[in-house]
């Protein structure tokens, strides 16, 4: 038995562990009582206090170079704590030059009672201020000044949920690890570009040490190590199109509320993409916000206003919000019957106003009488999709959803992007338990029932039908570059897929699709514009309230370069709601050539 | 064995020493993370650290039932699943601080080279408890070597020095109990002088600059001499009786760094001062003694050999901890047992406190009943 054996090499182990007890001891004894008071002192009075410089975010331009976000220097004043009561005297001297009723900086010292870290009593200092502090400061013990870099969106709202917005990192998003190498306090994106770019825009903090005194004044700065800026952005959009963009959808939901015609038009979804390449050129989102109020800290108020909006003005519902397509669905539906050869575009369909298996019709019950696809499709016919879609089938059509980029995400690059969903049996079954009927195909092969997209998919898959057939991933970012200019990256046009359809159904849809904006189309009013538009409407049934209004469109509609969809959330018919919103858009990016007499000479 | 038969049995001075630094350890740890201020998340880390010790504590209480010695079986096969395990790190980890030591599942990131602390224990005890007879040599004593210079290079690699030397200080203990020669260790300790620069070689940057520091705090005062000097800052002004919970300025105002897992014991000098840290310091060398008696009295030399090597661990990780902390040791980033916030560590810990008890258990008392 060893331990009987070497039960001395035991007792060894044992007196082992008492001596290095007994110097651990030793050693407290040391530092706690021998130089307890020296240590005691050290942690009261003299410390040394590393600061961090923050590094400026990159500035982010849009496609002709105009700033969209930069920073500007900003001065902060700060209270440092001390185990003393606030002295009244400094309180009322610092009160005066900044400005602030001495109240209001009492409550703020006593809101943060329990911190230990400098209070900010006011951020964005004037210039005068930061003097009058600086010249005084032999009065105002405790009182700190500190340089900061102040995100500035430079037109406030304009363009917000792309931009997005920054704040400081939260404690729970450090330790749930997503941002390794960032500390409290850091200023990280939060929403939009500034979060997807954030490891680009963010650069790398520098920091400097300082000795500071009982008081907090700084006895001397030891060393410094400079941040490094983060890198800018280029993005494909084109401002000045977003203001006019902004512009048109703002004066439309306030007249569509104001006329009566849809009263609850609050919310709304508005894109523009170049067909070509997938490069986003404006994109509007509504209602939006101002992202300057969450730079320093969002007050209570704001917040609250913001919250308490039942649109949600924070979400993009450009990539997040899940629309019905409605009739702009008929053009997947299309695809899949010529392309299965369940209709030829030559065959006439009659429609009576209502299907002659179950009896749904068009929306107003109107009856359009014997068609072929390009008159229906022009029309919006939903007797003749009903019988197409039907004959095609559930489960093809489901295919060519698919195939058309419904059901997943595009990849644009922003957060929060949803996928929405293509109505199948299976889907139905899972969520509502509940068998499939002929009625479903019906709805789903004119967007409606349980079909779902959100207004980027729209864009993506119009783009596809005007670019010949190719889809290219979204994207909002052209270049990344630093501060000097010079290029980091090229983010160049992806190309993620092809239409599963023919050269000439693509002809036939872009044909059928031009004449939904020439005399007899549902768009019919955008005949005059300086350039042929081709689009499609869509009226999309909303169980909640009034219906939602869309129109997708592109222009030139012989040579695109232009894909606009509108969706006006609760805006009613897409012809009244979507459909004058895409027309201005397209009147200000291709402008009548001479206005006035061409017009009315082609009216002759 | 029944219940009341585990209850008769139980070591309730270790079990009690080891309750003691556990829950001055949460407590220690809700100050360190600031729980008497209102954040988002000011619980998250007391109440992740309490309900590991509890569940712990509910598994150590069913695994008495069984008997130790039926880990000598599986000791091949768990050592083999170690090195699979530290392998996976190397894989699949993710990486903290500059070191790949973590492994998620599910909601929790584990740190393998923890568990297989345990595993080293009774792996390499069993693997010496077979050649027992037969070592009398240095010779002899090469395969054992070799049994642990395979994990101990996987965690080397990770980069994990800590729990590297803790492998080399269980094998002492190992060593000490099993009558390894005296004329052994200074041959050992010749081999160890003419290999040190080999050792330099394969460090890694950060781990010659944390040994650099160690020898001259004053080299690098922003970096790692930082943190050292802050916990010695915190641990003196602790004076005889400390600032008090929730008032050590050091640790409140972020001056000390890891404060609730690797400096825990600078939050406790600073706040319960010399009087705290004493006690503290003597709770440790309860488990000790408690832990070497077991040793002493167990009835076969595979719960001998367990026992003494989990003492030794204890005394490592309490020595390198306590004295990196004191700036006698330098920083190694090994937690201290039961204190420290990590619930890998705590687990690891609490389990070895429960093959203590199981080995206690089962000795043969000469008692008639």
């Amino acid at each position: 038995m060893l331990n009987k054996k070497y039960a001395y090499r035991l007792e060894l182990l044992m007196i082992a562990s008492m001596v290095i007890f007994a110097v651990l001891i030793g050693r407290m004894a040391y530092l706690q009582l021998y130089k307890g008071d020296y240590y005691y002192r050290l942690s009261e009075g003299n410390r040394i206090r590393a600061v961090k410089i923050l590094a400026p975010r990159g500035i982010i331009y849009d496609c002709n170079g105009e700033e969209l976000v930069k920073n500007e220097p900003g001065f902060v004043v700060s209270l440092l704590r001390t185990n003393e009561k606030p002295d009244m005297a400094v309180i009322n001297k610092l009160a005066t030059i900044i400005e602030v009723p001495p109240e209001q900086i009492l409550e703020k010292i006593k809101q943060n009672e329990d911190s230990y870290e400098p209070i900010r009593i006011k951020s964005n200092l004037s210039a005068a201020m930061v003097t009058k502090i600086e010249e005084r400061s032999e009065d105002l013990p405790g009182i700190l000044l500190e340089m900061q870099s102040i995100r500035k969106y430079v037109n406030n709202e304009l363009a917000v949920h792309v931009l997005g917005y920054v704040g400081e990192v939260s404690e729970y998003e450090i330790s749930k690890g997503q941002n390794t190498d960032l500390k409290a306090g850091s200023i990280v994106g939060k929403s939009g570009l500034e979060r997807y770019y954030d490891n680009y825009l963010r650069g790398t903090d520098g920091s400097y040490r300082e000795e500071v005194d009982v008081a907090g004044r700084v006895v001397q700065t030891l060393d410094e190590l400079p941040p490094k800026p983060g890198q800018g952005l280029v993005l494909t959009v084109d401002a000045k199109l977003q203001r006019e963009a902004e512009k048109i959808v703002d004066e439309h939901l306030k007249y569509l509320r104001s006329s009566g015609f849809a009263p609850k038009a609050n919310a709304a979804a508005i894109v523009a993409i170049d067909p070509r390449n997938g490069a986003i050129k404006a994109l509007v989102s509504r209602p939006g916000f101002n992202p300057n109020l969450f730079v320093n800290g969002i007050s209570s108020k704001d917040w609250q206003t913001i919250n308490d909006n039942p649109f949600d003005p924070m979400s993009n519902k450009v990539i997040s919000g899940e629309y019905p397509p409605g009739s702009t669905f008929k053009i997947v539906t299309g695809s899949a019957a010529l392309e299965t050869g369940k209709v030829t575009p030559q065959e006439m369909i009659f429609d009576s106003g209502k299907h002659w298996l179950i009896p749904m019709g068009n929306a107003e019950g109107e009856a359009l009488g014997w068609l072929n696809f390009h008159k229906a499709l022009a029309a919006s016919d939903n007797v003749y999709f009903y019988e197409i879609g039907n004959r095609v089938g559930i489960d093809v059509l489901k295919k060519y959803a698919a195939m058309f980029g419904f059901g997943k995400t595009t990849g644009i690059d922003l957060f929060g992007e949803n996928e929405g969903i293509i109505a199948s049996p299976e889907y139905k079954m899972k969520v509502f338990d509940e068998d499939w009927y002929l009625g479903d195909t019906f709805n789903a092969a004119i967007g409606q029932g349980f079909n779902l997209a959100t207004p980027i998919q729209l864009a993506v898959m119009l783009s596809a039908v005007a670019n010949n057939g190719d889809i290219y991933k979204p994207h909002l970012v052209d270049k990344i570059v630093n501060d000097d200019g010079s290029v980091v990256k090229e983010i160049k046009p992806e190309k993620v897929g092809r239409l599963p359809v023919s050269a000439e159904t693509l002809e036939l849809l872009q044909s059928a699709l031009k004449a939904v904006a020439q005399e007899g189309g549902t768009a019919a009013q955008m005949a005059n514009l300086s350039v042929p538009v081709a689009g499609k409407t869509g009226t999309a049934e909303n169980p909640h309230g009034k219906d939602h209004g869309l129109f997708v469109g592109y222009a030139p509609a012989d040579n695109p370069n232009l894909v606009v969809v509108a969706v006006i959330d609760q805006g009613g018919f897409g012809s009244v709601s979507a459909a004058p919103i895409v027309q201005r858009i397209f009147e200000y990016v291709f402008p009548p050539k001479q206005p006035a007499i061409v017009n009315t000479q082609k009216k002759q | 064995m029944e219940i009341g038969r585990i209850l008769k049995r139980l070591d309730y001075v270790l079990l009690f020493a080891v309750l003691a630094l556990t829950a001055i350890g949460i407590t220690l740890i809700g100050s360190a993370t600031h729980i008497n201020l209102v954040s988002e998340d000011r619980y998250w880390y007391v109440q992740r650290q309490s309900m590991f010790a509890v569940l712990n504590l509910i598994f150590i209480f069913f695994s008495l039932r069984f008997d130790y010695r039926l880990l000598e079986d599986v000791s091949k096969r768990l050592y083999i699943f170690n090195l699979v395990m530290l392998l996976a790190v190397m894989f699949l980890g993710h990486s903290a601080l500059g070191a790949q030591r973590w492994i998620q599942i599910g909601p929790v990131s584990i740190q393998p080279s923890e568990f297989s602390k345990i595993i080293m224990i009774v792996a390499l005890s069993a693997f010496i408890n077979a050649r027992l007879d037969d070592l009398d040599s240095f010779w002899s004593w090469l395969p054992v070597f070799g049994y642990v210079l395979v994990p101990f290079l996987l965690v080397m690699k990770q980069p994990d020095l800590g729990t590297a030397l803790v492998f080399a200080a269980i094998l002492l203990g190992l060593m000490i109990i099993c009558g390894f020669k005296k004329k052994f260790f200074a041959r050992l300790f010749g081999i160890g002088v003419v290999s040190a620069p080999l050792l330099w070689m394969v460090l890694h940057d950060y781990q010659k600059m944390r040994l650099k520091v160690f020898l001259d705090p004053g080299l690098e005062p922003q970096g790692a001499g930082y943190h050292v000097i802050q916990s010695m800052i915190a641990i003196g002004s602790g004076m005889l009786s400390g600032k008090g919970l929730f008032l050590g300025t050091q640790s409140q105002l972020n001056f000390l760094p890891e404060n609730h897992t690797d400096f825990i014991f600078a939050v406790a000098g600073e706040e319960f001062g010399f009087i705290g840290t004493t006690i503290i310091l003597l709770l440790y060398l309860v488990v000790i003694y408690r832990g070497l008696n077991i040793a002493m009295n167990a009835t076969d030399d595979f719960g001998t050999l367990l026992a003494t090597g989990i003492v030794s661990m204890f005394v490592f990780h309490v020595l390198v901890n306590v004295g990196m902390t004191a700036g006698i040791m330098p920083v190694t980033g090994v937690p201290l047992p039961f204190m420290s916030y990590g619930v890998s560590s705590l687990t690891t810990n609490l389990v070895l406190i429960g093959l203590l008890l199981n080995i206690n258990m089962r000795q043969q008392k000469l008692t008639f009943k």
